[in-house]
């Protein structure tokens, strides 16, 4: 692997991990 | 530590920042849920805010940082997540507007609370900043006005989203919580502070002189560099450097370029090639003996330093021959045995840069030259078109599983030698390359 598909890849995984974690934010909240 | 383990470590360093403020959520006082799709929102909005935000801790060049990547990928994924990033922010007030049609009046600025219309031209600042960096190019927008245009966006928006997150006041009542968020903003103003001051008024105590311009093949400028007054710095061949020229360090008319001579070259003195492929290279011609320059560097990972082997096989295309040059320079310089391979993709081979040098270090270093032309002269009996699998394949050696490999060119160029190198049986951990597009 590249070091720009690394690159892109953390990023892609970074925000799916952000989203991810907001998700669970929101289901806590209100279950 | 070793690169691969520190550079796992400052991912976990990222993801631990852009996610602080939403584990700052879950604690401390409960708040009345808002449903699943407003709670959603409100996360977003907090997620998106933290990441804008440590875009510019990525951009703000920490050497120590960086330097387990190389921070031409740091820019990168600066790109990369940027998307991202807006993704999350558009979705926060796409959320509620979709699951609360009645408050569509807080795009209104008439009628809506002054913390709502900041919110709404925070994510105007943010669109302009995106629309800027992708399209530069289309909308004709030169580097050093981009430059400006970007930092000063980007901290509009950030600036705007925090006066919104105070003014609307979800989650962050909590006198704690909003020390916690003075906090974070004033970390976030310090860093801006140490881009834009402390680093530049450094290298305002750093100066260089041009000590000599000569023009070389194709275009292209070699400037030397001397310093005045301190050392200079210790780099590793095939690093680059942010340059000032002719303006002081905090006018931020810098620009990236390598340096293309040997660290084994008189004690700090560096000497850079650039080609003139844009406003501000088209005017390095123009420099004279004695002008001053500013030099914030170096950078970058890509250096046969870094990476000890049995041989090194470089790839480069046009300018690329920059750093591959210093990396050759600094082979011949420290006598070195090792045998070396060289493919030089060029257009023509009356403007070939660097033609004559090549030639000399031939001499000098157990060197194979492929040069690749695109538009070869009459009677020219080399390779001619690109690097591709097939040329590569007649020329790379049979060890070549235990060689390292640099590969240095426009994107599209690297790309294509990076698949060609696979379609060879190269590892992709032995390929390194170097981009040079860091807009």
């Amino acid at each position: 692997m590249t070091r720009r598909t690394m690159a892109r890849l953390l990023a892609l995984l970074s925000g799916l991990i952000v989203l991810a974690v907001a998700v669970v934010f929101a289901w806590l909240q209100n279950r | 530590m070793n690169p691969v383990n520190s550079g796992g470590a400052w991912t976990a360093v990222y993801l631990g920042l852009v996610l602080a403020p939403l584990v700052v959520l879950f604690v401390g006082d409960p708040v009345p849920p808002g449903g699943f799709w407003w709670d959603l929102a409100i996360a977003l909005g907090f997620a998106g805010l933290a990441m804008m935000s440590v875009q510019f801790i990525l951009t703000a060049r920490f050497k120590r940082a960086t330097a387990p990547f190389g921070i031409d990928v740091i820019y990168y994924f600066h790109r990369y997540i940027a998307g991202m990033a807006f993704a999350i922010v558009l979705a926060h007030p796409a959320i509620i507007l979709t699951a609360n049609p009645d408050l569509v009046f807080y795009l209104n600025p008439l009628e809506a609370p002054w913390f709502m219309t900041v919110g709404v031209l925070s994510i105007v600042a943010l669109t302009l900043v995106i629309v800027t960096s992708y399209w530069r190019g289309a909308l004709g927008i030169s580097y050093e006005s981009w430059r400006v245009i970007h930092t000063g966006l980007a901290v509009a928006a950030v600036l705007l989203a925090l006066l919104h997150v105070q003014g609307v006041g979800f989650y962050v009542a909590e006198p704690w919580k909003r020390g916690l968020w003075t906090v974070i903003t004033l970390s976030w103003i310090g860093v801006i502070g140490w881009i834009r001051i402390v680093k530049p008024w450094r290298l305002l105590r750093r100066p260089y002189e041009v000590a000599e311009v000569r023009q070389e093949r194709g275009d292209a400028w070699t400037l030397a560099l001397a310093p005045v007054g301190h050392g200079g710095f210790v780099f590793q061949p095939g690093q680059f450097v942010w340059l000032t020229l002719r303006h002081s360090p905090f006018a931020m008319r810098e620009h990236p370029f390598s340096v293309s001579s040997s660290p084994e070259l008189a004690p700090g003195r560096i000497e850079l090639t650039i080609k003139e492929l844009g406003d501000f290279t088209r005017t390095i011609g123009a420099t004279a003996a004695g002008d001053r320059a500013y030099v914030d560097g170096p950078y970058g990972a890509f250096s046969i330093d870094r990476h000890p082997a049995r041989g090194y096989v470089f790839l480069a295309g046009g300018i690329g021959i920059a750093p591959v040059m210093s990396m050759l320079r600094a082979l011949a310089d420290r006598g070195d045995a090792r045998p070396h391979v060289l493919f030089h993709a060029y257009r023509r081979w009356d403007r070939l840069t660097f033609r004559e040098a090549l030639e000399a270090l031939g001499t000098r270093l157990d060197l194979r030259i492929v040069y690749v032309l695109e538009e070869p002269p009459d009677g020219w009996d080399g390779e001619r078109g690109r690097i591709t699998a097939d040329l590569l394949a007649r020329y790379l050696p049979e060890d070549r599983a235990e060689r390292e490999y640099f590969v240095c060119g426009p994107e599209p160029m690297i790309d294509a030698t990076e698949r060609a190198l696979r379609d060879n049986g190269v590892p992709m951990a032995r390929v390194r390359s170097e981009l040079f597009n860091l807009v």
